[in-house]
This record gives structure tokens, C-alpha cells and sequence, in this order.
């Protein structure tokens, strides 16, 4: 089957009863910190929305595959999912490589593969490549854009430097920061590693170089071991650039200090790194307990959550979100439920789903982007993500060369329930 | 890691300097075959026969007592016509029915204690075996025709194995009645020009970053015979040479040309890597398994597969290298061109992502591309070119049943052959349904209703892969990769299958023919229940060929 085809009745994965959903994800390995917990929050909720009756009477089933981020693996996960597992569709994958690896067969297999925990704008802005596939994060290059534009103006003085990890994430941001009029300079003011090694490299050579020219600024684009390691490293070098700024799927700090407590970093210590460190986000921090959405999803998480570590935080927040966002999409889509329906329904009406995003989703028929737009912060001293001079200011644009611009979306209020209300 | 088996690819590499001959002899002219000799096995009751064809080929046919009426016509690939040190060239019948060496199987005795009747020709002509298709198809006509003159036939199967592909699929096209059941069995869909085209681009990538004085393709058909043949093993040794070497140290040494690139200190896998990526070879091989890794030599997934492929290699080369001889005997010298080639294409996203450690990262790939973008390029010769092109005339119309099983990481013929001959008839199906579905719109009168409806087009082909264990790598105390250890138990090397892989595609052909149709998915969902390894979804496409034409 080419692409989304009008299936009939029957497509695999949901009955009368139940909806699989399937998601892949690094549960194991060196890049599994953090985000190993999306998916038992993703799964609270879905059992949360099952102790309320389900999605037009069927509960939601998620199965999920540890690809320990191996591309290799992922191809394998994918195969069990679609052949042993029979999901519906791919929910919330989580990694960009990963996710690059098996993107093309589970389009052209037209299955709805939604709210993919990747910011790679070429998953997304393309549709008829990619025609089932939905993003489940604000692009890499709409974050950067945002981010680019509020350094080059606040620090226009100031030596700006980049560390990214060289595949598609890295690429992109450093694509939106460009675009942002930031410019680098390879091997100067740019230090890249090869995405994967940062473990065993360390970054020393990486971080040394931007010592040494001088960087006052330094942005990171990379996961977050990556960051953990990068401002070890730094440290250790002792070095300290005026500002970090980090892109946000690294710079949640429980993940942060979780693995900086691995190598023998005190909880104190670490979080005195990370402090200062300005960052983006689509939902609130995790740490904003007067949020309405953070309030209901933690309540969630406290009583749904079976997972190893439940701690709050960012990864769990945007498990509840996108789980949340899709269970409007399954609502949406009724009780006539295929793949193709789902998929022409995020298309048509995706944009109108609310969630805790302070920014609208962008799904369209001419893009499957998914947040357009974030707000930044800087960590305090508890490691609290707050809004940059007092004042949550959401920026919106595209993964193009649109400009960047204050959003005036008003982000609908949660219903007591917790459950979304669509129709 | 061992050093290649160079005399292996030698002996392969032996049927290149015959295949021209064969393929350009017109057929002869017919004439009588002899009748077989008949012997009756007095323990089971087989009937066993062996004959000559009207141009003197070899037979076999094998009848049990219990015959129901189904005939399996088998075709096994080619074999070199030269002998060399290790390899006598087989004479005479020299398989009956599907075999895997690595596995030890042999599906003689079953498919006789099933009832199935089981010939086999030697498909030679001119000291060929197999390697003039056009002449081994009238071969396999003239062999089911005599059968079923002398045997009560009710089903025909005529299947085959690698360039059987070559035969079958224009056999069925040229004779539709000629089966009720076509198999195909890791072949060729049904040319070898998209996978030479590849193996050029692997030769040329390795002459650009190796050894400039490889030739690669451009050294094919300038002789014919064995001093062709001799052109092409003396560039061949050049290649064997660096694959040895790698061998021994995993092309840990940097790139030396071109000088412009030297400096970059870009280590030799990584080109391998990125050739054997642009030529579409298997990321995993015998031994590797494509993400598997060792704390020390072998780091990361990216390193596994490049070994995979330079463990493959050594067979991909021996399809480029005889198959791209034997081709050029027929087309001519030229028909290698790549001026208008963009080898940053031919690098997957996917690819460029899920390797990028082994790749060297993103500035080494770039070096890469951009040298390849600037440096000369191979000029072809058009009318060997257009020859080329004219080699695949298949339609893919056949409306019998085709059942055809690969391993999803075979070395030699690329799995994407099964997916190109599967993408192809589907499409070729589809077009059939919209101009039946037009057609029954527009009809008004019943009697072309009636007929229409009992006339709609089906989808009768199914397609099956053998496909590897997650994860089978084992390694040394030192961390290297053991090669020494059993490859895979299934999903690689060529027409290696487990028993039970060969003996369901066997059921599934009996099925096919007896019904007019291929099992539907349920059943074939169930038979993959019971035998392990063995995938039948039906949009399951491990890979695609680099080139579609």
C-alpha cells in the first residue's frame, strides 16, 4: 500500500475494544536517561483515560519496544510492532536516527505514525513524503529561530558558539540559528562530535576548542547525555562561558543530574551547573506547580504511573501531553475508527487539539509540524525553568524563513477531568 | 577476521569468460530427444529417468509410487564453466530440487514422500550452464512438453533459484500455459542490469578513494573469452587485495587518494562503509549482525555493518565482476556509465543517519561527496548501453501464481530484486484492476457484467523472506568479530534457507498450482507461525535496489 490509502474496516490493531498504539524508544543505553520515562507516562494516562471508559468504549493499549537508540534495533522493533504486535499506529517514537530508519517503510505501509518525540522538520514539512507521519515536538529549527533570535539580540556583544552533535537534530538547529543571523565558525566558533560518541570521547576536544576561542555563549544541540557530559567536561576545563543555552529535548534537569549523579557529581553540584542555563519550552516547566495542566498530569502520574522512576519532570510531562493529544486525535477521529480516517483527521483538525503547549499545533495539510512555537527561561537555583525576565512570552514561526514573531494563541483550559473534550 | 576466500571468487568469477558465447549462439536447431532411461528403486517404487534434450542438455526426472499429479520443473542458477583448482565444472543433472549447502538440506526426499514428481535439466548449452537464459527457457519448454507427454501431469511448478529469475519470469510470459505455478527463489527479477549498475558504482567508488588504477567495469567486454576473462581477474586480484587487507586491519588506515582528500585522514571503512551503503550491499552479514558490539574494536552498530560488508563483499564483488564480464560479452564493452550519476543520492537519509559513527561523521561524508562529485567520471558507450537496457523485457503480466522467497541479507543476488519483481507486478496488477473496474462501471448489458465479474483481476503473487535472528555477532576475548563462528541460522548468504523455510515454499507452490491462487494472508500468516524466521507480510521490503529502470 502507497502511502494513506482509503482502507475499509478492519485495519489491524483496533477492535471493538481496544486501540494498540506502538512506540519505540531507548529504555536501555547511553542515551536512555530521561527519555526511558516517556512512555510509562504516556501509558498513566492512557490508563487513566481507560478508568474513564475508554475512547469511544475501547481502551487504549500501548506497547513499547526498546531500541537502546540503535538504528539497527529499531528496524527490528518496528517489524514486531506491525507483524507480532498488530498496532495501529506508531505513537510519541522517541529519536530522530532511530525514527529516520524505519519512517519510510511504516509510510508506505499507512500507518499512522503520530506525535513523534523527534524536532527533525524533515520528518514533518513535507507531507507527501511523509504523509502519516506527525510530530509529537516543536521542530529543532523552530526552537532554534526562536532561540537564535533572542541571543543575537541580548548578547549582540558577546561571542556566540555552537556544540552539536552531527546528524539530523543538529543539522536542524543549527539551521534555525542561522536563520536566526547567527553565524559560526567551523572549528572555531562551531565544535561538532559525531552523534553517539560523546560517552566515549568526553567532549574534551570539543569543548577545549570553544575554550580556547573565546566562545562566551555556548548553545547545545544534543541529547541530553550529551549536555551532562559537555558541562562536565567543561568543568573540567574549567571553563565558563557567560551563558549556556540549551535546546530543550536536553535540558531537563532531573535527566541532568540524574546522569551527572552517575559520574560521581553531587546533586548540589550539579545543579549549580546547570543553573543560569537558558533553554526552550512548549509546555510548561515541569517544575510550574501552579499550572493547571502540570497540577492535573501529576495527579495522573501519581496514581497511574507504573514505571521504574516516576519522578516528575520534563519527559514525563510531555509523555502525558502527547498521550493526551493523541487520545483527542482517537475521540476526534470516532467510532468508525481506521488508519486512514486518523490520518486525514490530524490533518483536517489537528490544529484545533489543545493541550498544556502554550503554542497551537501547526498540522495541516501542507505541514505535520506539531508545536509552533516556545517560550524561554533560564534555570534558577532549584533547577525550576523560569520564563526569561519574569514573564512567559511565547514566539512562533516556521521551520522556513518565516520571521519570528510573539504568538497571541490563548491556551484552553483543562477540563476537570483531565480528559480532552473534542467535537 | 579471516583473509576473503579469494579462490572461492576465482571459481566464480570463472563462468564471466563463457557466458558471451552462449548467450549470442542462436539456438539450435531442433532435434530429437532421446528417450530416458528409466530405473524403478525397488525399496521405494521411484521412478527415476534420465534423458537429453534435443541439444543435448541433460535430465532427470524422479516419479514416486505415490505421485498425485504435481511436477516441480527445477532450475538451479549458473555455475562457472571453468575449472579451476578446488571446482570441477558439474556435468550432467546436478541438482533435482531446491538445496542448501550451509544447511545441509536437500528436498529431494520429501518432496517425493509429498507425491510431487521432481525434474531438473542441467540447463548447458556450448559448455554453459545456465547462463543463456533465452536458450534455457526453450530448455525448460522442451522439458515440461516431453514430461508431459510420458507422465499423467495435473499441476506444473517450474521454479528456480538466482538467475533462474532470468529464466522463469520470461518463461511464464513466453508460454503461460507452460505452469500453473511459477517459484522463485533469491533471484534475479529478472535481470542483473539494476544490481551490475550498483556494482559498478562500488568498483568505481573503490578506484576514486583505493586504488586508481582499478578499472572496475570499464575493464569488461575490451576481451572476449579467456582473455576477458583474464582482464577482469588481474583487476579483481586488485580489489581482492584491499579486501584481504582490510581484513586484517578493518581499514583502520586513512583514505590515500585522491591526494586532495588524503589529508582529511578519513580511515579506509568508512568509504567501504559508504560504498557498500551507495551499492545497496547487506548491513548484515554472516557473522554481522548490524548492531551487536564489542567493548572494544567494535564500538558502535555503524562498525558492525561495515564489517558485515566487507564480509559481503567478496560475494557482491563476484556479481559484478562475472555477471558484469558476461554482460559485456553480449552488450558490448561501455555499458557502464555514471556521468549523470549523483552519488549523494544514492546515500539514504536513513542510511546517512543510522551510520553516521562509521561514516566518520558529518564533514568526513561531505570530503567523501564532494570528491566523488568532482572526480572523472566513467563515459559509457551508448548502443552497449542501449543493449543493456534492452537486456530486461519482462511485463510482469503473468496472471499464474508466482511465489517467490529471499534471504532478507543475501550477499549476491540483493534482496531488492524480490522487492523490484513484487513492486513491479503489483503494479502492473493494479493497472489491470482500474481498467477492470472501468470497465464494469461502463458495462450495461449482463452478459459482459456476468463476464466481468467472473474475470476480475487477482493478486497472485506472494512473497517471502528468510530473515535473521535480532542479534547473532559473537566475539573474540579481544573484542573482535568471531568468523569463525556458524553464520546466521537464516536471512543470509545466497539460496541458503533452513529445511523448513525450503520445504514451505515448496507447499505453497503445490498449493498455488493446484488452486489457480496463491494462499491467502491468513494462511500464510499461519505457515510463518510454525517455521522460524520465515516472514510472509506481504509489504514487508528489507531493501530496494539502487536503481529502479
Amino acid at each position: 500500500m502507497n502511502g494513506v490509502s482509503a482502507t475499509a474496516a478492519g485495519d489491524p490493531g483496533v477492535s471493538s475494544t481496544e486501540i494498540v498504539l506502538g512506540m519505540q524508544l531507548p529504555q536501555t543505553g547511553g542515551a536512555s536517561p530521561g527519555y526511558n520515562k516517556i512512555d510509562d507516562a504516556a501509558r498513566a494516562y492512557f490508563d487513566y483515560v481507560n478508568s474513564k471508559g475508554g475512547v469511544n468504549g475501547r481502551s487504549i493499549k500501548l506497547v513499547t519496544k526498546d531500541d537502546e537508540y540503535k538504528a539497527g534495533k529499531t528496524i527490528t522493533t518496528a517489524r514486531e510492532l506491525i507483524n507480532n504486535d498488530k498496532v495501529f499506529a506508531f505513537f510519541g517514537s522517541v529519536g530522530t536516527q532511530t525514527h529516520l530508519s524505519v519512517v519510510k517503510d511504516i509510510n508506505r505501509r499507512g500507518i499512522p505514525d503520530i506525535l513523534v518525540n523527534s524536532g527533525y522538520s524533515g520528518f514533518y514539512t513535507d507531507p507527501k513524503k511523509y504523509p502519516t507521519t506527525f510530530g509529537g515536538l516543536g521542530t529543532y529549527t523552530v526552537e532554534a529561530k526562536i532561540l537564535g533570535k533572542y541571543l543575537k539580540e541580548k548578547y549582540a556583544d558577546k561571542k556566540i558558539g555552537i556544540l552539536y552533535q552531527s546528524d539530523d537534530f543538529g543539522r536542524n538547529a543549527l539551521a534555525g540559528l542561522t536563520a536566526a543571523g547567527l553565524k559560526f565558525e567551523a572549528k572555531k566558533t562551531a565544535a561538532s562530535f559525531v552523534s553517539g560518541t560523546h560517552g566515549s570521547i568526553g567532549l574534551g576536544t570539543q569543548i577545549g576548542q570553544l575554550k580556547a576561542n573565546g566562545v562566551d555563549i555556548v548553545i547545545i544541540a544534543a541529547v541530553s547525555s550529551a549536555t551532562a557530559v559537555a558541562y562536565a567536561t567543561a568543568a573540567a576545563l574549567a571553563y565558563k562561558p557567560t551563558k549556556w543555552a540549551v535546546m530543550s529535548v536536553g535540558a531537563d534537569s532531573t535527566t541532568f543530574q540524574t546522569i551527572l549523579g552517575a559520574r560521581g557529581t553531587a546533586p548540589a553540584a550539579s545543579a549549580a551547573l546547570l543553573a543560569g542555563t537558558i533553554s526552550a519550552s512548549h509546555i510548561p516547566a515541569a517544575g510550574d506547580a501552579d499550572d493547571e495542566f502540570v497540577k492535573a498530569f501529576k495527579k495522573i502520574n501519581d496514581d497511574f504511573n507504573k514505571g521504574a522512576d516516576k519522578r516528575w519532570d520534563f519527559n514525563v510531562l510531555q509523555g502525558m501531553n502527547i498521550a493526551y493529544i493523541a487520545t483527542s486525535a482517537l475521540m476526534g477521529t470516532g467510532k468508525d475508527l481506521t488508519r486512514a480516517k486518523l490520518v486525514s483527521y490530524m490533518e483536517k483538525n489537528g490544529a484545533k487539539l489543545s493541550s498544556a503547549a502554550f503554542a497551537p499545533l501547526g498540522y495541516s495539510a501542507t505541514t505535520h509540524e506539531a508545536f509552533t512555537g516556545f517560550w524561554l527561561g533560564e534555570y534558577d537555583a532549584s533547577l525550576l525553568l523560569k520564563p526569561l525576565d519574569g514573564k512567559r512570552v511565547v514566539y512562533t514561526t516556521d521551520s522556513a524563513g518565516g520571521p519570528v514573531t510573539v504568538s497571541n494563541y490563548q491556551r484552553p483550559a483543562i477540563a476537570a477531568d483531565a480528559l480532552p473534550k473534542v467535537g | 577476521m579471516r583473509n576473503v576466500n579469494l579462490k572461492k571468487l576465482i571459481a566464480t568469477l570463472g563462468a564471466s569468460a563463457l557466458i558471451s558465447t552462449g548467450l549470442v549462439v542462436a539456438v539450435a536447431a531442433p532435434a530429437q530427444a532421446a528417450d530416458p532411461v528409466c530405473v524403478t528403486d525397488a525399496k521405494t517404487g521411484t521412478i527415476t529417468c534420465d534423458g537429453t534434450l534435443s541439444n543435448g542438455a541433460a535430465y532427470r526426472t524422479m516419479v514416486p509410487s505415490n505421485f498425485d499429479g504435481t511436477f516441480f520443473f527445477w532450475q538451479h542458477g549458473v555455475r562457472p564453466s571453468f575449472p579451476y583448482p578446488g571446482y570441477t565444472p558439474p556435468k550432467g543433472v546436478e541438482q533435482m530440487s531446491p538445496t542448501s549447502v550451509n544447511h545441509k538440506v536437500s528436498t529431494i526426499k520429501p518432496m517425493l514422500q509429498l507425491g510431487y514428481g521432481i525434474a531438473a535439466y542441467d540447463c548447458s548449452s556450448n559448455g554453459l550452464r545456465g547462463w543463456n537464459t533465452t536458450e534455457c527457457v526453450e530448455m525448460l519448454n522442451e522439458l515440461v512438453t516431453i514430461t508431459k507427454k510420458r507422465i499423467s501431469i495435473k499441476k506444473t511448478v517450474v521454479y528456480g533459484s538466482s538467475m533462474a529469475g532470468g529464466i522463469l519470469t520470461p518463461y511464464i510470459e513466453k508460454y503461460p500455459n507452460g505452469a500453473d505455478a511459477v517459484g522463485i527463489l533469491a533471484g534475479v527479477s529478472p535481470s542483473i542490469a539494476n544490481t551490475l549498475k550498483s556494482g559498478c558504482d562500488f568498483l568505481y567508488i573503490f578506484s576514486v578513494f583505493f586504488d586508481p588504477t582499478i578499472k572496475g567495469c570499464t575493464v569488461m567486454g575490451t576481451a572476449k573469452g579467456l582473455s576477458g576473462h583474464m582482464a577482469v581477474l588481474g583487476d579483481f586480484a586488485k580489489v581482492g587485495a584491499l579486501l584481504s587487507q582490510w581484513s586484517v586491519d578493518y581499514g583502520s588506515l586513512p583514505i590515500a587518494y585522491p591526494a586532495t582528500l588524503a589529508p582529511a585522514g578519513i580511515p579506509q571503512r568508512s568509504a567501504l562503509l559508504l560504498a557498500g551503503l551507495m551499492a545497496g550491499i547487506p548491513t548484515k552479514s554472516g557473522h554481522m549482525d548490524g548492531v551487536s558490539v564489542s567493548a572494544t574494536l567494535i564500538p558502535e552498530g555503524s562498525i558492525n555493518s561495515t564489517v558485515a560488508i566487507l564480509e559481503n563483499a567478496q560475494d557482491f564483488l563476484g556479481t559484478a565482476y562475472f555477471g558484469g564480464q558476461g554482460v559485456a560479452e553480449v552488450v558490448g564493452a561501455g555499458f557502464y556509465d555514471n556521468t549523470k550519476t549523483n552519488f549523494s543520492a544514492l546515500l539514504a537519509d536513513e542510511d546517512l543517519g543510522r551510520f553516521t559513527v562509521g561514516l566518520s561523521g558529518d564533514e568526513a561524508v561531505n570530503a567523501m561527496l564532494a570528491t566523488l562529485a568532482a572526480y572523472p567520471r566513467v563515459e559509457g558507450v551508448p548502443a552497449a548501453m542501449t543493449k543493456l537496457a534492452a537486456l530486461d523485457k519482462s511485463k510482469f503480466d503473468t496472471s499464474k501464481p508466482v511465489v517467490l522467497l529471499s534471504n532478507e541479507a543475501d550477499r549476491l543476488v540483493l534482496s531488492g530484486n524480490q522487492v523490484y519483481y513484487v513492486n513491479k507486478a503489483k503494479a502492473v496488477y493494479e493497472a489491470k484492476l482500474a481498467a477492470w473496474e472501468k470497465r464494469l462501471a461502463a458495462a450495461t448489458d449482463q452478459p459482459e457484467i456476468t463476464f466481468l465479474l467472473k474475470n476480475k483481476p487477482v493478486w497472485n503473487t506472494v512473497s517471502m523472506y528468510a530473515i535473521t535472528p535480532d542479534t547473532y555477532t559473537k566475539f573474540t576475548a579481544t573484542g573482535a568479530p568471531d568468523l569463525t563462528a556458524p553464520v546466521a541460522i537464516s536471512g543470509v548468504g545466497h539460496e541458503s534457507f533452513t529445511k523448513e523455510q525450503l520445504m514451505t515454499w515448496v507447499r505453497v507452490l503445490a498449493i498455488s498450482a493446484k488452486t489457480g491462487k496463491v494462499p491467502s494472508q491468513t494462511v500464510m500468516t499461519s505457515y510463518a507461525s510454525k517455521v522460524p524466521n520465515l516472514n510472509t507480510d506481504p509489504d514487508y521490503q528489507p531493501s530496494e535496489l539502487k536503481y529502479q529502470d
